[in-house]
């Protein structure tokens, strides 16, 4: 029989903000905790004309600190930290900061060390997709997905700046703001 | 699969939502689950109130419910909203009626359907979901 695709839509205003509690600590899973560098990861939501977005949805997905997927088809699934579930949610507030509580990923197969990230909310028809990633040296950093990117100003905005300012008890911060619309614009997948 | 909607008065649990219709103390309006192994999905719950939309014009909303389905890993993200079939509001709907083509639009209205789910209480409502295929892998703009 044939099968005809659903249609889509945004989320819209209302996505139930309970969906996101605790989510944005990866860092505990169960009674134990990650491995690795903990980290915060923070920054703000920005649309056209540098304007905070309020209420906007992120997801993040990401490997463990040895560079390990909770997932069936990483080989190596069984090795995953116990104390690390590698999914979090988090919601940008009325001046469009988000924050997550995460590890900083390991590297495989060739990749640098990144954390997925997707963008959903009020006018957004299309959930965006972005990738954050981590260096001291963005400019000598190899991966083939940055390698998309060959404007070295547009990959620079792909890594996520260490950020002492924000630095809480103890945990370094990492800054990465996204830019929907305009001047500075995140580079996005397109679907 | 996650889903969200309002009360039977037209009203979410939400900081945004400012309709005056109150909230109801035995009601959520959100739910998790995860389908079987034949892809099949149930859910218990009520039929969710109209609401107006204050801004962009004004329109009354249709009750309706909405759905993020996530499939194998999270690349899979679908989201829509489903409609109840019969609702006068429907044909006004700005959201439902951006669906140009009606036949495509009827993939976004339940089915009455006369499976009893639980006991006899229940009305039943069927809607199956395709998703969409992605390409493996994405370009950047």
């Amino acid at each position: 029989m044939r099968q005809v695709v659903s249609p889509g839509s945004t989320t819209g205003p209302y996505f139930p903000r309970e969906f996101s509690d605790g989510s944005e600590d990866l860092t505990r899973r169960e009674a134990h905790t990650a491995r690795g560098q903990h980290l915060l990861l923070t920054g703000r939501v920005l649309e056209l004309g540098a304007k905070p977005t309020w209420n906007m949805v992120l997801e993040i997905w990401q490997p463990d600190a040895n560079g390990i997927f909770r997932h069936p088809l990483d080989a190596r699934a069984t090795e995953a930290d116990p104390g690390f579930w590698g999914w979090g949610r988090a919601r940008t507030a009325q001046d469009g900061w988000y924050r997550f509580k995460t590890v900083l990923p390991g590297t495989y197969g060739g990749r640098s060390p990144h954390i997925n990230c997707a963008v959903l909310g009020i006018g957004l028809t299309r959930r965006l997709l972005t990738t954050i990633f981590f260096s001291d040296a963005p400019d000598a950093a190899r991966d083939p997905v940055l390698d998309c990117v060959s404007d070295p100003a547009l990959r620079r905005r792909l890594f996520a700046q260490r950020d002492p300012s924000l630095d809480e008890a103890g945990l370094p911060a990492y800054r990465f703001d996204i830019i929907l619309r305009g001047e500075g614009e995140t580079p996005f997948f397109v679907d | 699969m996650e889903l969200w909607q309002a009360n039977a008065a037209g009203k979410y649990i939400h900081e945004m939502d400012d309709h005056v219709a109150p909230l109801d103390p035995n009601f959520t309006g959100q739910g998790r689950l995860v389908t079987d192994e034949d892809g099949r999905y149930q859910v218990f719950t009520i039929k969710p109130g109209a609401y107006p939309v204050l801004y962009s014009g004004w329109w009354w909303r249709p009750p309706h419910i909405h759905f993020s389905i996530v499939g194998s890993s999270w690349m899979n993200r679908f989201v829509t909203q489903i409609f109840f079939p019969g609702e006068p509001l429907n044909e006004k709907d700005l959201l439902l009626n951006a669906v140009p083509d009606k036949d495509v639009r009827e993939r976004l209205i339940f089915e009455y359907t006369d499976t009893v789910m639980g006991d006899f209480s229940y009305i039943g409502y069927r809607r199956d979901f395709v998703l969409r295929g992605h390409r493996r892998t994405p370009e950047i703009a």
